[in-house]
């Protein structure tokens, strides 16, 4: 693509800057790049000298879901990790990715029953969807945000887990993974191809 | 990016199967002042964008959303969400730090110690994994780019997804 000047670096993607929490080596990464305007010359393409290799991202179908057979529901799941969520956003000056619905996390059990019913092929919607935004495309804001409620819940509640336990978690042991896994089947098999498209994002 | 060779199959086939443009040169432009003193502006094509603000569409049945979100330097990691909620990549760590892809406080860091000699009033931010990018190159691009002149930046630090 010849850019003009290119720091290639190891990462997983979504972490360009190397590791969260960690700005020691994010300013390592970002003088790694400043040091290119220096040349005299493009395009500039170097590789990171380093050896960190990247997890690969854990997917829904690669694990069992046993909430079920636990008795799991994702209304009451979502309301025993509030707790924890809270926790995440105070102890985080307020951040949370979670937002996108423009949903307040206390109204998600109304998201979730409004994706159960879709789930259901009930003629469901919300009053908060935007006019603009068709309901595939609030599904996923509100499917993005309950998982990002969930993840800042696990990483209030494990401060130490690591990425991929949580993903663990979530697909293996919630009820909200097994909903989302529900979802996207019922996505998938939808004749509208927005629909599809929109399942290749909620759950694979 | 990670190397082919660390990725799923999926991925791998998916990324040499993706329709990338291919330039004949390339914009270079020499700097005439040490960074020190320039200014500095963050450009990201992770789909950020101010919370409250419109999200990136993401589906990929026209191509993607080639538009474009300005975000006010001034703006925290309270404000600022991301809508570029693929599956093929982990949110955990943006999740934790915005700073692994859009590294705000590090710039601000970098100005604080004299290593940059400012940043832009507003950074940009487009949206990741466009299958079609003529709207940047013909709308979207150019217009970032004369705003990013016309506020006399003279770096542009692009971090992708």
């Amino acid at each position: 693509m010849k850019p003009p000047r290119m720091l290639a670096v190891p990462f997983f993607f979504g972490n360009a800057l190397g590791e969260a929490d960690n700005p020691e080596y994010q300013h390592k990464i970002l003088q790694a790049t400043f040091d290119l305007l220096d040349r005299e010359s493009g395009p500039v393409l170097e590789q990171l000298p380093d050896d960190m290799v990247p997890d690969i991202l854990m997917q829904g179908s690669e694990t069992e879901n046993e909430s079920e057979e636990k008795g799991l529901n994702a209304a009451d799941e979502l309301t025993s990790l509030r707790a924890y969520y809270e926790q995440w956003t105070e102890s985080h000056g307020g951040r949370t990715a979670v937002g996108a619905s423009t949903i307040p996390q206390r109204r998600f059990r109304v998201v979730v029953r409004f994706l159960e019913g879709y789930i259901s092929r009930e003629e469901t919607d919300m009053k908060e969807r935007p006019g603009d935004t068709t309901v595939p495309q609030f599904i996923r804001h509100c499917v993005n945000d309950l998982k990002a409620f969930y993840y800042e819940a696990r990483m209030a509640q494990r401060p130490n887990g690591a990425d991929r336990d949580i993903h663990d978690w979530f697909w293996s042991a919630t009820a909200m993974g097994a909903l989302a896994m529900s979802l996207a089947q019922r996505m998938r098999d939808d004749e509208d191809a927005e629909v599809q498209a929109v399942a290749f994002g909620i759950a694979r | 990016m990670p190397k082919l060779s660390v990725l799923s199959e999926i991925q791998r086939k998916s990324l040499l199967m993706w329709p990338c443009i291919e330039h004949d040169d390339t914009p270079w432009t020499p700097m005439v002042k040490p960074l020190s003193e320039s200014k500095v502006a963050l450009v990201t094509t992770a789909g950020l964008h101010v919370r409250g603000d419109k999200p990136f569409i993401q589906e990929h049945t026209k191509g993607g959303d080639t538009s474009f979100r300005v975000i006010p330097r001034n703006a925290g990691a309270a404000d600022i969400i991301q809508s570029h909620t693929s599956l093929g990549f982990d949110h955990t760590g943006i999740y934790r730090d915005l700073n692994v892809t859009f590294p705000i406080d590090r710039l601000s860091e970098l100005v604080d110690q004299g290593k940059i000699g400012s940043l832009s009033d507003n950074y940009y931010s487009f949206m990741g994994a466009l299958r079609d990018v003529t709207g940047i190159i013909e709308d979207s691009g150019p217009e970032v780019a004369r705003r990013l002149k016309d506020e006399g930046v003279d770096v542009v630090l692009l971090t992708p997804t």
